[in-house]
């Protein structure tokens, strides 16, 4: 009864099938994110002082430190998928702890940042820059979730890694990581439309 | 086998360095990349247009090599190639025709 399909690799193109479907899943995503991003350039274009006035509230400095920390975690990523291929356990535990820390990184700056917006009443609904806020919160609120959806299953993976054998699924982590280096590609779009602005001005 | 160790680790490296370069690019355009005034809000237009561009020469970096869009099937890559010209499209397709309809 026992069952002789393989489904590791899709017959006609050999891509495995996990990656076909991250890919399709990262497809749909950029549509998500497209919606974001046309929106704001047509308000930001009709609303150049609205934009340019809140935008200038932001801290490039914190929004430099957070791009330098997704771009660290992206490369922390890959060297561990290469050596967990190369079954060497160590240093993708190494690596992958890494990306994880780059992880908890990002979110503690975000904090940070979030928490001094808050403090100075920049946030939607408020009297001033409403427009430029609600777009920032929600493109770096979403951004945060998936950084936060992408820093649980490494979790497990690095946790997994400690099991006598190291972590058995190097398919899975390479697939875990077109998803990590999606989140660092939105970021990559985050940065110049909100953060061009804010170190101009100041 | 170490050529290809060598290969790849020299890849992401250079990849790495890359992305730190154009992102500190990034600020320092924004930063002192002054345009006159009489351009008005043509400058700030390009100073993101500046931005973006870079940007997306940050992407192709790394869907090419830390995304492994390099290394694997060819045919991947046209998979890839259609969200992403949707992407572009859906993100600036409605400020050309917003702009197109109000200039007329």
């Amino acid at each position: 009864m026992s069952s002789a399909l393989n489904l590791s690799h899709e017959p006609v193109t050999k891509i495995r099938n996990g990656k076909l479907v991250m890919w399709a899943f990262l497809g749909s995503e950029l549509m998500f994110f497209a919606g974001f991003f046309g929106t704001f350039i047509v308000l930001r274009n009709s609303n150049y002082a609205t934009f340019g006035e809140g935008s200038a509230q932001l801290s490039w400095q914190l929004a430099l430190v957070n791009t330098f920390i997704l771009i660290g975690s992206s490369l922390t990523m890959a060297l561990s998928i290469y050596h967990l291929e190369r079954h060497n356990n160590r240093l993708f535990r190494l690596f992958m702890g890494l990306t994880i820390l780059g992880g908890f990184g990002f979110l503690i700056v975000k904090y940070f940042e979030y928490s001094a917006k808050f403090q100075h009443g920049l946030f939607p609904g408020q009297e001033h820059h409403t427009l430029f806020f609600s777009f920032y919160f929600l493109m770096t609120g979403f951004h945060g979730i998936h950084v936060i959806a992408g820093i649980i299953p490494m979790m497990y993976m690095f946790f997994r890694s400690f099991a006598k054998g190291g972590y058995p699924h190097p398919g899975k982590v390479e697939t875990l990581g077109l998803y990590c280096h999606f989140v660092d590609l939105m970021w990559i779009f985050i940065f110049p439309d909100a953060v061009a602005g804010a170190a101009a001005h100041h | 086998m170490s050529d290809d160790h060598g290969n790849i680790i020299a890849a992401y490296m250079k990849v790495f360095y890359a992305l730190c370069g154009f992102t500190v690019l990034t600020v320092a355009a924004a930063k002192w990349m002054h345009f006159p005034e009489s351009w008005g809000t043509t400058g700030d237009v390009a100073h993101v247009g500046i931005g973006i561009v870079i940007a997306v020469m940050k992407v192709v970096m790394v869907m090419y090599v830390f995304m492994h869009l390099k290394f694997d099937q060819p045919l991947l890559r046209f998979f890839v190639i259609v969200p992403v010209f949707l992407f572009f499209v859906m993100s600036f397709a409605l400020n050309f025709l917003e702009k197109w309809t109000y200039t007329r």
